[in-house]
């Protein structure tokens, strides 16, 4: 038996991503060729959703009622809302894409007043009547164009209550890099809201106000190996207008504020395990002396081919804003008794379970989010208003065929 | 689909690649059910029964450009390739020790004629009873395709699809890594002949050894020529590499279906990288990095 070798035509040595080229091919493989390429599987150019997906979800919040010894008017409730949300995707031809998302939360009970002072010097909170309610409508329409190397995205939303009028609009570009080992994302975003506080339980001064927000945000993902894959993002917003919380009693910020946050997201996949590790961080910083650390865990773990099940963990710190104080000062520029501008720290403890049946998936979560001042890293005084609550969420998925 | 799908990706978090593979083997599936000869559901089950009826069934575009397709294939190779040669299988049974006798042969061949179908580019019709089509070496090499561009979709810039030796990627394996693809010797899935760099598009090996009757010192292989009734009688296998795994599999098809000169002619006027094994073993090809040794038959 005898080996022969044809002369090497063409090398494929397969170094080169580059599409087979055959410049002085055939003319009947050229038929062949411009006839397959009129088949739908190569009509695509990148990676527009195939199949319309539908989703809806519903979840409880309810924040832990405020204990006696914080408050002036006794034990009270604070508040529940309840969420329910709904997205819609659906790709338009091969190279555009349309999400449509709308959410509806009640909300109701009732919020810190303000704090005032009591006879051993601390600060006791007085809660708003507990009828405060409310509802809010958002909604949002993403449309996306997909083209070889990314895709382009607008977003317009609107958030609709009594007293409160809010409308977005958004920009965002995806590039991939040649050897489609990194990402870039830059994003720019605006709002404009509009403040009407309707005189409930809570006495406000004033009668409309608005405040307006610029973004810019700027990504990139990287590939670092077969099975992880690293995020980092940088983004500034600058907020301008009526700052102030109008449903305080003892409420004046500045009417300018700057934030920075970094993120970065490690995703790591181990194959044995059949399981992947999402650990996050967020720093944030502000010029109103705010600074928060977050870390966020997450381990994802597949159960067969139906099941995953999700517990994770999230730490919070923060460090409070340098015009907050446990009871607030009017004599001073600005200040605030708002529990969230103080410092504290936060875990949040959360596990999910989510199974796949043919085109449904569904899930069910909970969480429990508590804080306090000895959980942080910073130093400051305790407000008596600190929060802590229970979230459970339930959804369903549907993806068309 | 003749075998299992199998689906490979690197680089990808789990969660994109599980949905990913969900979505290709769907589209598997779909093309499965819709274009296979077996099924009494499919499509194709449904024009068959049709023949002879004067009954003209309308088709989807995408079975419409499938048909098309084939209609190029059979006009590029002068008939060689013929969708409705499928009819001879029902006289050749290779499981049998010896052909089928001449006038059975001739039976089946008077019901094979791509150019006796009509077909306006959005309805079919079989002219006479006892035609058949089938999509056999297209339909699986177009899933395959399919299947990766369903991949590419979700994400996975490295993945691969295997359906049963028909093969298609989204990208290299890594960067500047290809997938490595071995290809085995005629008969012997254990002996390696060549291992393939592929860094995009796909490739298709058609021939069968296994499928075959040895008669009176001559082997008679299953692929079969519809213009004469009787198997190829030219190249034993070949391997070819293309954009598409669809015209990598045309290409390698109409390569055994002609004598083994004008099918090494044939291979290498496409310009194509290609392998292809002769019946006494030899072993022709543009593919780098064989490996040392002569096919063993």
């Amino acid at each position: 038996m005898r080996l022969q070798l044809s002369k090497l035509r063409h090398r494929n040595d397969g170094s080169s991503t580059e599409p087979i080229k055959c410049r002085d091919s055939h003319p009947s493989l050229l038929a062949l060729t411009s006839s397959a390429l009129l088949l739908p599987a190569y009509a695509y150019a990148d990676s527009a959703p195939d199949t319309a997906t539908m989703g809806v979800r519903y979840s409880e919040y309810k924040e832990d009622g405020i204990k006696a010894q914080d408050s002036f008017g006794g034990d009270s409730e604070r508040y529940d809302i309840d969420i329910s949300q709904f997205h819609l995707l659906a790709p338009l031809g091969s190279e555009w894409s349309v999400a449509f998302d709308v959410q509806q939360e009640t909300m109701s009970g009732a919020s810190p007043w303000f704090v005032g002072q009591s006879f051993d010097g601390g600060g006791k909170v007085i809660m708003s009547g507990a009828s405060i309610s409310d509802n809010r409508t958002s909604m949002s329409l993403t449309t996306r164009y997909y083209f070889d190397r990314g895709n382009v995205g607008v977003t317009l939303g609107n958030s609709d209550e009594d007293d409160y009028e809010s409308n977005s609009v958004g920009l965002d570009l995806t590039f991939n890099s040649a050897d489609q080992q990194r990402t870039y994302t830059v994003g720019l975003g605006a709002s404009n809201d509009d403040l009407e506080p309707t005189i409930g339980t809570t006495p406000v001064d004033v009668a409309k106000e608005e405040k307006e927000s610029r973004s810019l945000f700027l990504g990139m993902s990287q590939i670092v190996s077969r099975r992880a894959i690293i995020q980092f993002g940088l983004s500034y917003t600058l907020m301008d207008g009526y700052l102030t919380d109008p449903y305080k009693a003892s409420d004046r910020r500045p009417d300018e504020r700057q934030q920075w946050v970094a993120t970065s997201q490690y995703r790591h996949f181990f194959v044995g395990a059949d399981a992947a590790l999402h650990a996050d961080y967020r720093y944030f910083d502000d010029d109103w002396g705010v600074r928060s650390h977050t870390v966020n865990l997450a381990w994802h773990q597949s159960l067969g081919r139906n099941f995953s099940l999700i517990p994770s963990l999230r730490y919070y710190t923060q460090d409070a804003a340098d015009f907050y104080s446990v009871v607030a000062d009017p004599s001073q520029q600005y200040f605030a008794d708002d529990h969230r501008l103080s410092s504290f720290g936060a875990w949040t403890t959360g596990l999910k379970l989510q199974t796949r049946l043919d085109n449904w998936t569904f899930s069910i979560s909970g969480e429990r989010y508590r804080s306090d001042l000895s959980y942080g890293l910073y130093e400051g005084d305790e407000a008596p208003a600190l929060l802590s609550f229970n979230r459970y969420t339930i959804g369903l998925d549907y993806r068309f065929d | 689909m003749g075998g299992p799908a199998e689906f490979r990706a690197s680089t990808a978090p789990v969660d994109l690649i599980e949905h990913a593979f969900d979505a290709a083997q769907a589209e598997v599936e779909r093309l499965e059910t819709r274009y296979s000869r077996y099924l009494d559901t499919s499509l194709v089950t449904r024009i068959n029964r049709s023949a002879g009826s004067g009954q003209s069934i309308p088709v989807d575009t995408e079975t419409a450009a499938l048909i098309n397709y084939a209609d190029t294939l059979f006009s590029q190779s002068n008939g060689l390739f013929d969708i409705t040669s499928g009819v001879l299988r029902q006289a050749w049974d290779f499981q049998a020790s010896a052909p089928p006798p001449a006038d059975k042969i001739a039976e089946c061949r008077a019901r094979i004629g791509w150019d006796q179908v009509q077909w306006d580019g959005e309805s079919i019709a079989l002219p006479r009873a006892g035609m058949e089509i089938d999509f056999g070496g297209i339909v699986k090499e177009y899933a395959c395709d399919a299947a990766a561009a369903v991949l590419k979709r979700n994400g996975l810039d490295h993945a691969l699809v295997d359906l049963a030796g028909d093969i298609a990627c989204t990208g290299p394996e890594h960067k500047a890594h290809p997938w490595r693809i071995g290809v085995c010797q005629p008969g012997d899935p254990d002996q390696p002949l060549a291992t393939i760099g592929l860094a995009a598009g796909g490739l298709a090996t058609s021939g069968d050894y296994q499928r075959c009757i040895e008669w009176q010192g001559q082997r008679y292989s299953h692929i079969l020529n519809p213009l004469t009734g009787w198997p190829a009688q030219g190249l034993v296998s070949v391997t070819v590499l293309a954009d598409q795994c669809l015209v990598a599999g045309s290409t390698s098809t109409l390569a055994l279906l002609m004598s083994a000169d004008s099918g090494l002619q044939w291979l290498a006027d496409t310009g194509l990288p290609w392998l292809a094994v002769e019946g006494d073993g030899i072993v022709h090809g543009t593919i780098a990095e064989h490996h040392t040794g002569s096919a063993k038959l």
